[in-house]
């Protein structure tokens, strides 16, 4: 973990392209053009981990949507109050209006009960006066201070008024009429004058607060409009700004880990990615570039590996050629001197130079033994080494497989004479002509026969040649010292014999298998072995009976 | 009149083996070292076989034995190609450059003389 390492800042305007759509259309301009860019980087380089920025995003969020909620309730809570005043101030204008109402109710009963002379007009006024003086109660209980000395004065005035009526009311019952009229005149009206001027200015007194409140709920409403649509606003976009940059700030060190990685795909293991999180991002960054570094590291360890195992190669490859080459010329190099030794040798013993002491016959012969032999050896070596370079070619045409068979028993015979081995061949007298190369596969056939007569201390050898629908299976049978069981797989391995013992007693180059398997591989033929340690071997292979010519001679 | 025989060879101990073989036939023979005075001398010599190694210095046995073939004077000698490329294709190769029999060397001397005696036979 090393976010502290201080990462430079190339979020390029190409970072942003890996999957473009209408959403990167915006934000392109966005982080280019605009300090949102910036505000990006610098919320990407905030040192703590992308659980801890999510987390402190949507608290914040969260914060706002609280807040907003807090102011929404107190804008209601402040409007219910202000319908309540709102409320109260319109019913003190109708406790105005009905003071208003009862004191004009108490002038006109007044008048009446002049007229009519009776309890019941007066006990109106009084009813009427009752009235008056509750509402007025009312109003004065929560009125303002200049109000409340104009109620004063009301009430004043009122009981006063209230006086005179029942002196009006005494004049009435005595009959007096004239005097109650007098007295109605020249104390109770201008009394209810008086009251009706007090009144009414408590009335206007109540419209105007009536039309502040008014004015204020307005006002108050407007700024609680304001308040609350700034604040959604704001929250709006403090949210969208918010979303933007932490999602840019994850989103930009994704596409450039795109990028890179889409590179690091496509084999350039030198290129690096650099982003300005210290968060997760950066961590990852880091990791992503110490991976390629590594690519990169190995990648040369391999083309170097890779080199060097070429330049082996063309050494090996020229090695081989001058092998070939070396092969081509020791095959003639070889021979001709051979050619020499052998050829001396048979006519020597061929009394060709005259007649040989009886004593330098052996030697004369074992000379020519070993000549032979040897001559076999080289041949093989130079056999082996031709298929292994790739120049070993068949050499197709016809061929007998009754004349095969008689050449290898021909060839053979004195051999399995000498040895007093049981010798016999037997072919099908109806296999057509064989198509392969002939040769190669006499060689094939000595080679086996050989083995078998080279093994076989007592007993019989039997070469037979069976043809199986378009398939020529050649069998040489022994009664040898067999082949043990864990050694079946590895007779036809070069220089393989079965222990360092055998081929002392035995010799040959241990080639001949391996020559032959060879040979019958390249007529599309396979070689396989029975044996039995002690009893003997049986030795087989099948080639078919005309082999392919796609490749020509 | 004995029957010549022109032995195209380029090492001493092969004229050697062929000349001892001879020694005591009537056959006569001539030796010549390398192709171009294998064909010059079986020109001059027109003996009655020719025995042609394969590989010769200055010209091949087989480039030889194509020039002899194409030449009217020689064309009907017998000729045989010895070689010592045991390689498959090469008894295939000098009978198409007109060889009339093919040695692989290292060959028998027994059977050379045979071979001779069936293309040259003695008198």
């Amino acid at each position: 973990m090393c976010p502290e390492e201080e990462l430079p800042n190339t979020y390029a305007a190409s970072a942003i392209a890996p999957t473009p759509g209408w959403g990167d259309a915006i934000a392109r301009p966005l982080l280019t053009h605009s300090p949102l860019g910036r505000l990006v980087r610098w919320v990407a380089g905030i040192p703590v981990s992308v659980h801890a920025k999510l987390l402190g995003a949507f608290l914040l969020v969260t914060l706002l949507f609280i807040a907003m909620g807090a102011v929404t309730l107190q804008t209601i809570t402040t409007m219910s109050r202000q319908s309540r005043l709102l409320d109260q101030g319109h019913e003190r204008v109708d406790w105005s209006r009905q003071i208003q109402h009862a004191l004009a109710m108490q002038s006109h009963f007044t008048a009446l009960a002049l007229l009519l002379r009776d309890e019941a007009t007066i006990a109106s006024i009084l009813r009427e006066n009752n009235q008056f003086n509750n509402t007025l109660a009312r109003i004065g209980e929560a009125a303002p201070l200049e109000e409340q000395e104009l109620i004063q004065r009301i009430l004043a005035a009122q009981n006063e008024a209230l006086i005179t009526v029942a002196d009006i009311a005494n004049l009435v019952r005595d009959n007096k009429l004239d005097d109650a009229r007098t007295l109605h005149l020249s104390k109770q009206e201008p009394l209810y004058l008086q009251i009706e001027g007090f009144v009414n200015q408590v009335v206007s007194i109540e419209q105007d607060r009536m039309n502040r409140l008014r004015l204020s709920v307005a006002a108050e409403n407007r700024r609680a409009l304001v308040l609350t649509a700034g604040f959604v606003g704001s929250s709006i976009l403090l949210a969208l700004l918010l979303g933007f940059v932490i999602s840019w700030s994850f989103i930009l060190p994704v596409r450039e880990a795109h990028g890179f990685l889409g590179k690091v795909a496509e084999g350039n293991f030198t290129t690096t990615i650099t982003v300005p999180n210290r968060d997760e991002f950066g961590v990852l960054a880091n990791r992503m570039n110490q991976m390629s570094r590594e690519l990169q590291r190995l990648y040369e360890r391999e083309r170097a590996a890779a080199k060097e195992l070429q330049a082996l190669n063309d050494r090996l490859e020229r090695a081989t050629k001058a092998k070939s080459e070396f092969l081509a010329n020791m095959s003639h190099e070889l021979r001709t001197p051979m050619n020499a030794i052998l050829g001396f040798v048979e006519m020597i013993l061929d009394e060709v130079y005259g007649e040989i002491p009886a004593h330098l016959k052996e030697p004369l012969t074992d000379v020519q033994t070993n000549g032979k032999h040897l001559l076999r050896l080289i041949n093989d070596v130079l056999d082996l080494s031709k298929i292994e370079a790739g120049r070993m070619e068949l050499s197709l045409g016809d061929y007998s497989v009754q004349d095969i068979v008689e050449t290898v028993r021909a060839s053979l015979q004195s051999l399995a004479a000498e040895k007093g081995l049981g010798f016999v061949a037997a072919v099908e007298d109806d296999i057509p002509l064989g198509f392969g190369d002939g040769k190669r596969i006499t060689q094939c056939l000595m080679n086996l026969a050989g083995n078998a007569l080279k093994f076989t201390r007592q007993g019989r050898v039997e070469i037979s040649v069976g043809l199986e629908g378009e398939t020529l299976t050649y069998r040489v049978k022994d009664t040898g010292i067999g082949i043990p069981k864990d050694q079946l797989e590895n007779v036809f391995g070069e220089f393989r014999q079965v222990d360092a013992a055998i081929t002392r007693e035995f010799g040959g180059s241990g080639l001949g298998l391996s020559i032959t398997k060879k040979f019958v591989e390249m007529h599309g033929g396979r070689i396989w072995v029975d044996s039995e340690l002690g009893k003997g071997s049986t030795f087989f292979f099948s080639i078919p009976l005309r082999v392919e010519t796609g490749e020509g001679t | 009149m004995s029957k010549t025989i022109l032995y195209v060879e380029d090492n001493e101990f092969n004229r050697k083996i062929v000349r001892d073989l001879l020694a005591r036939t009537s056959y006569r023979l001539i030796e010549a070292t390398d192709g171009e005075q294998g064909v010059a001398t079986a020109l001059k010599e027109m003996p009655d076989l020719i025995l042609m190694d394969i590989q010769l210095p200055k010209l091949s046995g087989l480039e030889a034995t194509r020039r002899l073939r194409t030449d009217p004077k020689t064309a009907n000698i017998p000729i045989i190609t010895v070689t010592s490329f045991a390689m498959s294709g090469d008894d295939q190769k000098a009978k198409e450059a007109g060889a009339s029999a093919y040695l692989a060397k290292p060959y028998s001397p027994r059977e050379l003389l045979q071979m001779i005696r069936k293309f040259a036979p003695e008198d």
